[in-house]
């Protein structure tokens, strides 16, 4: 096309330059060329892109519920957990939350609950994920997925030495951040450094117990399907 | 007409001499925000490199049908499609880095550099000089980045890219991986590429 | 009452806590291209700031209105082409992008044919650098930082209203237009002193701002304690 343009007639292109029709034409063509090359993306990689959103959490889970090393087990068996995805709304005061919370049943019963709760850390948002008994009674794990807390300080909430201080904590009385070890059933002990970060996480993990605690049935709970 | 650089002279001179980050500086912005860690350095590098080269060659391929007022039009045009598509593969194969990343993608639209080098090279030169000036400043941005990111990652975390380097008793720097390291990582590194540049002109002068 | 300590904590964490320039690192190319002079960094502050908030309003009522999936506008020009439940699910947010620094460019030409009328002297001082202010990245990324706070969000009642977004658009210029001031002020003594060759320009203007970064630092943890006190939790 540019050897055409060359050698044929320079005015040829001086002319496609200078008319103003030329070049819009010359933008449309653009512009559809681009746009179904954006469409074609689009179409591909939108599933594939919500799929890594969802696993991001959907991996967590059996973890969370039973524990790092009875999930592992339970993956090389191939065991039956399923995993329902669904929201509890919470009305208090003026003020409205959502709560995204996954059922895990094992075997046809209930084996947990996972829910997503986030809040203000020190820095930024912290977002993370709590495993709970069925009963909603005792913690059975936590995740953060999303934090910028100050690395090398704040950012040891998400080492396991800490996050493994909230398994098989009770979930009332509400869970007190401690500066030092403590003997009472409910303490966390604080990351050196970095209280405010600890306080944030255990905060959150309180008000999301108080608040999704009585509501976790079928009444309260909207299920939606689970795309596969 | 001729007196535009060849295609390998476009190579060499986009590797070091005219260097975007520490000659030209351009594209800071990325420069100091992912240069906290090596693997979301070299993705920026990879990532700038793909759409410079896609921009370039796009742009190259309708140069004589350019008209000098819409010619911005198009570049901003042809390169907001193409980091659209780098964002959305990197958000489908490699999510991690795509989140650790986040908006400093979308901010490749903005660097100066791929706009810089649509305007200098690509809308004047052949498909082929455009490609090979895409590929070296690819390649002087890659090795500026790779430079800091070493440089911030060792100091600060001891690590790169996950392997533990220095020994477990260094108290990590934590400010270099923190935004006041990047600054002045970068300084005394441009400091430093400054008079290196001095004393070898110095050099050639008192020599030659 | 809520409402308002929101834009409270959103503005103050945009200007000083999470400041544009010295955290986020976007439009470092004028903070150390252009400081040199108070009164020059002053106007340019302010034309970003401008530009900011006109074109973070148009992303959000872009993004709200047409581009988020589900959008109304979308839905409605759709729903003449397929079935109700196909045109509710139309998702653009493909283009988002495109339409974002499109937008960028037209608040640019509009802030500039302003400025050209009422103020000619600010337009003949600001010459070429007004027209680059769309390249600047701090505008992009306040539109972004406000496209991820509609479409990323899990549950559309915490999806950022308008007032929200204009509140970081107005502040982030003003704490973009902070650091430049504050920059070129420490420039203007700066060129009085005597700088080793090699770091004369970017170099030392990059380590003034590296320490400027860590005082910057100090904010640090200031919004979360904002929040509690409003919030009235210890």
């Amino acid at each position: 096309m540019e050897r055409a343009l060359k050698r044929g007639s320079t005015g040829a292109a001086d002319r496609l330059k200078n008319s103003n029709f030329a070049q819009a034409w010359l933008i449309l063509v653009l512009a559809l060329i681009f746009g179904a090359a954006l469409a074609a993306v689009q179409v591909n990689l939108s599933g594939i892109i919500a799929a890594n959103k969802l696993n991001e959490t959907l991996e967590r889970v059996p973890e969370l519920v039973f524990g790092a090393a009875a999930a592992a087990g339970m993956t090389s068996q191939n065991a039956s957990v399923d995993i329902t995805p669904g929201t509890v709304t919470v009305r208090k005061d003026i003020k409205t939350s959502y709560y995204n919370l996954f059922r895990v049943t094992h075997e046809g019963k209930l084996a947990g609950w996972v829910v997503k709760a986030g809040g203000q850390g020190y820095a930024d948002k912290i977002e993370i994920i709590i495993g709970l008994d069925p009963g909603a009674d005792t913690i059975t794990g936590l995740f953060v997925l999303q934090q910028k807390e100050t690395p090398g300080l704040g950012n040891k909430i998400t080492f396991p030495r800490w996050r493994n201080q909230f398994i098989r904590k009770k979930t009332s009385p509400p869970l007190v951040v401690t500066k030092g070890k403590s003997q009472a059933s409910n303490a966390i002990d604080a990351v050196t450094g970095a209280t405010i970060s600890s306080r944030s996480v255990t905060g959150i993990v309180n008000r999301a117990i108080g608040d999704v605690k009585g509501r976790l049935t079928p009444a309260t709970i909207r299920f939606y399907e689970r795309q596969p | 007409m001729t007196d535009l650089p060849t295609p390998s002279e476009r190579f060499i001179q986009g590797i070091l001499p005219e260097n975007p980050v520490y000659r030209q500086l351009l594209g800071l912005c990325p420069t100091l925000a992912v240069t906290n860690g090596l693997k979301p350095a070299l993705t920026m590098a990879v990532a700038v490199g793909v759409v410079l080269l896609s921009a370039n060659i796009i742009i190259s391929l309708i140069r004589n049908l350019l008209k000098p007022h819409l010619r911005i039009v198009v570049f901003t045009l042809t390169i907001a499609t193409f980091v659209t598509i780098v964002d959305r593969l990197l958000a489908a194969y490699m999510y991690q880095m795509s989140k650790t990343l986040g908006p400093y993608i979308p901010l490749i639209i903005v660097n100066c550099i791929i706009i810089c080098r649509c305007e200098v090279c690509a809308s004047r030169q052949n498909v082929l000089a455009a490609s090979a000036d895409a590929v070296g400043q690819a390649i002087g941005f890659g090795l500026a980045l790779t430079g800091i990111a070493v440089i911030r990652e060792i100091l600060g975390t001891g690590m790169i890219a996950g392997v533990q380097l220095m020994p477990t008793a260094w108290p990590s720097w934590v400010i270099m991986v923190l935004p006041p390291g990047a600054f002045l990582t970068f300084g005394l590194l441009l400091a430093l590429v400054n008079w290196i540049d001095s004393t070898r002109s110095k050099n050639e002068g008192s020599g030659g | 009452m809520d409402y308002i300590f929101d834009i409270f904590v959103i503005s103050i964490s945009a200007a000083l806590i999470n400041n544009f320039v010295l955290y986020y690192f976007v439009g470092i190319c004028p903070f150390i291209g252009v400081s040199r002079r108070v009164d020059m960094a002053l106007g340019m502050g302010s034309a970003v700031t401008f530009v900011m908030t006109i074109a973070v309003f148009l992303s959000w009522t872009i993004t709200t209105l047409i581009l988020m999936p589900g959008a109304p506008v979308s839905r409605w020009v759709a729903g003449y082409f397929m079935s109700a439940e196909k045109a509710a699910g139309i998702d653009l947010t493909i283009l988002t992008y495109i339409v974002y620094i499109f937008s960028i460019a037209s608040s640019v030409q509009f802030v500039e044919m302003y400025v050209r009328k009422f103020y000619p002297p600010l337009y003949k001082s600001f010459g070429v650098f007004l027209p680059l202010i769309t390249t600047n990245c701090a505008i992009l990324f306040a539109c972004l930082t406000v496209m991820s706070n509609i479409i990323g969000v899990e549950n559309p009642i915490e999806a950022w209203n308008l007032g929200r977004s204009l509140a970081l658009g107005l502040f982030g210029g003003a704490g973009f237009t902070i650091a430049i001031v504050i920059m070129s002020g420490i420039r203007e003594e700066l060129d009085l002193c005597d700088i080793p060759a090699p770091f004369k320009g970017a170099a030392i203007t990059l380590i003034v701002g590296g320490i400027l970064a860590m005082a910057f630092m100090g904010f640090n943890g200031v919004d979360s304690g904002l929040k509690a006190a409003l919030a009235g939790t210890p």
